[in-house]
């Protein structure tokens, strides 16, 4: 199976070169896709001297969505089976990476997502309000995920074909999720660490009222 | 005789003119369209200088008085204009997106 690892980007390079030669020993293909950074990421990405790794540029700025399903299409488009999302602000753990590859090479599931935990370095705040999102997902929709906006995922062609989203935002996570069990696909949650280096990034809590008037949207017209 | 409000009124409209024209000759707007925007800000002059020529259409109406008529008016016209405008938005925003990533896509650099 051939899988490719999609980086979104977007004003980390403090963390983003870190990330990328943390990743290169597993040998997989890397995408990342700069979502119209100004600090220099661009910069530091372009002088590593990686061959697995394509850099994609945005010109301005489209949200972390866009960048996701950009890196995505490139990845499809050039004979991947299967991809794997994981953030460029070092977030994500790289070991948890053997994780994602085995459950899609040996359980053939459509769809793996990662599932932070409060024991896994997860601020309280937000753990609670990740299962508040959960339990509202639940209700709403019929699927209950642990863990709705984690970023680290992974998804088969055949799944990213069947839950290709909209949102070119931070509701990203939660239309996949959404799309995911309204397409009756296959998908197996799996626990990843995580490492919070920066408190003003991420999803705030407007982000989260946006999120939620969105999921109201998709309710509505998600068939 | 004209009261305060009313003078208000009227400067707007002409300032609202005045910007209309200044966008047509920045060819921002065609002749189509300035066309509109001056009849449309010449009649609301006539209106706030005469509001009585809309006492029997408000009486039609059952509203009991013209300047009510007016706000009403008004509402309708700002809701159909911030709906109108909300759509263009997520449409531009659409053909945007599709732009920027069909660029990135087909400007794609493997780092040697």
């Amino acid at each position: 199976m051939k899988i490719f690892v999609v980086i979104p980007l977007y004003n980390e390079q403090r963390h983003v070169v870190k990330v990328l030669k943390e990743i290169q020993k597993y040998k997989l293909p890397v995408v990342v896709v700069d979502d119209g950074s100004v600090d220099g990421s661009v910069e530091k990405v372009k002088s590593l001297k990686q061959n697995n790794l394509t850099l994609l540029e945005h010109k301005v700025n489209l949200g972390k969505g866009a960048a996701l399903k950009t890196g995505a299409d490139y990845a499809f488009g050039h004979i991947a089976d299967a991809v794997i999302f994981m953030d460029a602000d070092g977030q994500h753990e790289p070991n948890d990476l053997n994780k994602f590859i085995e459950v899609l090479e040996t359980h053939k599931y459509d769809a793996v997502l990662g599932s932070r935990n409060f024991g896994y370095g997860v601020p309280l705040v937000r753990f609670i309000g990740n299962k508040i999102a959960s339990v509202l997902i639940g209700f709403l929709f019929g699927l209950y995920v642990s863990d709705i906006i984690c970023g680290f995922r992974a998804l088969t062609k055949k799944a990213y074909e069947k839950i290709k989203w909209e949102s070119s935002g931070y509701g990203v996570e939660t239309e996949m999720i959404i799309r995911l069990g309204k397409s009756k696909l296959r998908y197996h949650e799996i626990p990843v660490e995580t490492l919070y280096h920066d408190n003003v990034k991420g999803v705030t809590i407007l982000d989260a009222l946006g999120i939620f008037a969105q999921v109201i949207q998709w309710k509505l017209t998600i068939k | 005789m004209i009261i305060g409000l009313q003078i208000i009124a009227i400067l707007f409209a002409f300032s609202m003119i005045y910007f209309a024209v200044l966008h047509y000759k920045r060819r921002e707007l065609n002749g189509l369209e300035i066309s509109s925007w001056l009849i449309m800000w010449s009649a609301a002059i006539i209106i706030i200088i005469f509001p009585e020529l809309l006492r029997s259409f408000a009486e039609t109406f059952l509203v009991a008085r013209v300047f009510d008529l007016m706000v009403i008016g008004g509402f309708i016209l700002v809701i159909s204009m911030v709906g109108s405008a909300y759509i263009r938005t997520k449409s531009l925003e659409r053909k945007l997106e599709e732009l920027i990533r069909h660029e990135a896509l087909t400007k794609a650099k493997k780092n040697k």
